[in-house]
Parts: C-alpha cells; structure tokens; sequence
C-alpha cells in the first residue's frame, strides 16, 4: 500500500479511553500526520484536524464523554472554529439525538436522528455486522466521487439512519439501509472503521485529512 | 438483496514463547490436535504477507497459558500487528478478566476471544459486552466428537471435557451476550481432512451472530464446504495459510468461483 501522504496536518484524537487509539493512530501517521492524544481542552490547540473514536456501548461512552472535560472545546472546535472534526464507529453514533442500545442516555444531537437496532434474519442477516460490506457514495466525499462503490470493515450491531436530506453521503444495507458515511459541513462520521479497512480506509482518511 | 456482506478468510495466527539468548519472542506456530507441530517464523512479517493476500481478518491466539494482560511478549505483539496493518484483530488466549479487555484493545486489539474464561465465569460474557460492546465478545468454542456423536465442549486447550455440547453452549453464550463464535473441532486441528461442517451447521442454524467455522482445512474446497455447507460468515485457518502452496488470494479466486459473496480487492 501507498500513502501519497498529506503534509502538515495535526490529527488530535479525542482520549476518553473509549476507543482502540492505537490503530487510528497508526492510519494517520502512515498518511503522514503528526498525531496527539487529547486528554486536555488545551491539547486541542494548534490542531489541523479532530477525531471522535469510540468502542463499547453508547451509554458507556457517551458518559465517558461527557465526563471527560472535553466536550466544551470539542464543540468550540466544530462549532464556533468550524474545523474539520470525524466521528468513528460508536464516535458517529454519538451525534446523534439518541440510542435504543442505551435510551436514557442522550447523544450529542449534532446529527439529527435515531440509532436503532439492526434486525436479524433468520439465515438472511446476523446481528452483530461484521465484516466487509459494500457502501455506496450518493454524494462525493474526498477522493470518492458519487455513484463509488468500495469494501469497508464494519463491527456493530446498531446504526445510524440519518433522516436529514443529504446528510447520508454513503449508505450501506445489512437488513436495513443505513448511513455508512454522514456529513454536516465540516463534521464527518463513519460507521465502519476506515482504520481497519486497509487501502479503502485509508483512501477515506486522506480525503478527510486533504479537507 | 438484504445484504452484501462478505464472507471472511481470517489467518489464525498461533503464538508461542521462544526464547533466543536472554530474549523471548513471540513466534508463530502450527499445532496438530493442539500439540505444537512446527515453529513457522516471525507472526508480524506473517500477517503482513496475509494483509497483502487480502485476509480479511486475523485471529491471534497465545496457547502458551500465560496470562495475557501481564505477557509482555503478547502485548508487544498486539502492538505491532496494529502498528503494521490495517485489518481487525481477535486477540485471545490467557484471558482472565474484563479488565483484560481493556488492556488488549487499548494495545490495539479490536475483539477479544474468550474460551476457558467463558466456561468458568458466564457471567463475565455479559459484562464484558455491556461494557465493550457484543460486537468486541468473541467466544472460542472447542469441542471433540465422542463416540456416540456428541460434540462435547472442552476448556483448558480443548483438554478439558464440560457437561455442554457445542450447539448448547453455543446457544447459551449467545444468550449471554457473545457477539461471534468460533467453533473448532480440535480432533480436526491441524489435520487437513477438512472442516466439520455438520456440527458448524447446527450450531449456525441455531444462533444469530456470526459463526466463525475452524479446525481441518487442507484444500480450498474445504472452505466452500464451510460457507455453503457449514452456514459460516468465516473460516480462519492456520496450518493451511502457513504451510500449503495456497494463499488467501488463491483460495479466494476458488470461493468466489463457487458464487460465494467474497472481497477480491480494495
């Protein structure tokens, strides 16, 4: 694999330990980033570019989240900056208004919309999704033009449909259709872990971090 | 169509302690009915070799029993397969608790396979899938056929004979909250005679998460004879992707030859 790297970006990962870092890291320095933890509001200066990770369930990390501190200069950075900013896997479920893996709990409602449940099918379709399923681009997003087809690793049993007109830029099916890919200006999020998703995924980050 | 999932092709990668000198290295390993058969070389340069062959996953057990969030050895090795590729990792072997959990993925670990912990303490598949998720709670399930056809389950390196049949447990730690299973026939490790599609079947039949099918292959038949008659989402192999004249790329040519949904590039 090439990286056709991008120079002088910044990449911040929001740390509230709920997220495999460690691979996120590794994907944007491959791509040439310089690549910081944030634990701390004051970390986030100085930045190009932030990303929103997240592994568990919405209620643990939505907690989490709002436990951290961070959230102040989180949303200065995608509101007030307006500064590109991508949610990863749960990290996307959590711009959304709510959850039905964990109902009490509110998200961020960034992202109008609710995550529901993915049904299973008896011998059609297993419930959690996981593996390498096909996402279709409605709507063209870094170095993928509308109408693109390509692989990417999904592991989740919730998603994310987004009912906002032209917030979906790539869906994908699994007994349901669902945002693979949503986007509201400068906030991005993905359902699958373009991390774990070998060329594609990086393909998809060079995108965000060349925005 | 409902979906377009793939099926998956996952390298299992078995991990032994080998001591070079005064240092201990990680080292991958084929077994034969869990016996280690054969040293196969460094399990990094391994899984980039897979990675380049479109694996579409690995699995990374360590069969030595050391307790793997204290095994530095182990964690290095997590560490540097996430470093060195970009696919999932299903981590196991010598876990103990759900604190394990969050050390396996905080070193870069996407899923954790519990086995022997599964059998002892239940109870823990749930917490750990409130707590990471069902899609990170892989339980490993081993089982031996006895002579009058029972797929009995074992713990303890499939040494260990349980009161469970493989679709019975099966059924119970899906229940409990495991968001995939993979099910080895340890009579067949190693052996290259082909999987046990029939006891895979049953327990795929019964259960709705992912069933990972392992334990026998030697021909990339046999990994047809997993997707189509087995009802598995995914065959991971070890000997077969170490030592055959076949890699992932090949064998994959032949599944999808067969009508199989499979990956054939990025």
């Amino acid at each position: 694999m090439i990286p056709r790297p991008v120079p002088g970006r910044r990449v911040g990962i929001v740390d509230y330990l709920a997220g495999n870092l460690r691979s996120i890291t590794n994907a944007f320095e491959f791509l040439g980033a310089d690549v910081v933890r944030v634990h701390q509001p004051a970390e986030a200066d100085h930045l190009t570019h932030l990303v929103l990770p997240g592994v568990g369930a919405f209620g643990f990390c939505a907690e989490r989240l709002a436990k951290s501190g961070l959230m102040g200069a989180i949303e200065n950075w995608a509101f007030d900056l307006q500064r590109p900013i991508l949610g990863i896997c749960v990290g996307m479920q959590l711009l959304a208004d709510a959850s039905e893996e964990s109902p009490t709990v509110p998200g961020l409602g960034w992202i109008g919309g609710h995550v529901r449940l993915i049904p299973a099918v008896d011998g059609l379709v297993r419930v959690p999704h996981v593996g390498w399923n096909t996402v279709t681009f409605e709507a063209s997003c870094g170095e993928y033009k509308a109408g693109d087809q390509a692989d990417f690793y999904f592991d989740h049993s919730f998603a994310f449909v987004a009912p906002g007109r032209g917030i979906t830029v790539a869906s994908c099916e699994h007994a349901i259709r669902f945002s693979a890919i949503v986007r509201r200006d400068n906030i991005v999020a993905a359902q699958f872990h373009p991390e774990k998703s070998q060329a594609c995924g990086i393909r998809f980050l060079r995108g965000f971090l060349a925005g | 169509m409902t979906t377009r999932l793939k099926k998956r092709l996952v390298p299992k990668l078995l991990i032994r302690h080998r001591r070079l000198g005064t240092v201990v290295r990680p080292v991958l390993v084929t077994t034969r009915d869990y016996d280690t058969s054969c040293d196969v070389g460094d399990p990094v340069s391994q899984a980039k070799i897979y990675e380049a062959q479109l694996a579409d996953e690995l699995v990374v057990l360590n069969i030595d029993g050391t307790s793997i969030s204290e095994d530095e050895v182990m964690l290095g090795l997590i560490e540097r397969l996430a470093s060195e590729t970009f696919m999932p990792l299903a981590v196991g072997g010598g876990v103990r608790s759900v604190d394990d959990f969050a050390h396996l993925l905080e070193r870069g670990a996407d899923k954790v396979s519990i086995n022997t912990l599964a059998l002892v303490r239940p109870d823990l598949i749930t917490q750990a899938a409130e707590r990471f998720g069902t899609q990170c709670v892989v339980v490993s399930i081993d089982y031996r056929v006895d002579a009058l056809g029972y797929a009995v389950v074992h713990g303890d390196h499939a040494r260990q004979a349980t009161r469970w049949t493989a679709l019975d447990w099966a059924v119970e730690v899906s229940r409990r909250g495991a968001g995939e299973l993979l099910l080895t026939d340890a009579c067949r490790d190693g052996a290259g005679r082909g999987l046990n599609c029939e006891v895979t079947r049953a327990v795929a039949d019964a259960v709705r998460i992912p069933v990972i099918i392992s334990g026998g292959c030697g021909l990339a038949e046999h990994f047809v004879e997993g997707f189509m008659r087995g009802h598995a989402d995914a065959v991971a192999a070890g000997t077969f992707f170490a030592f055959r004249d076949q890699n992932p790329m090949q064998t994959r040519a032949h599944i999808q030859n067969a009508g199989i949904p499979i990956r054939m590039e990025t």
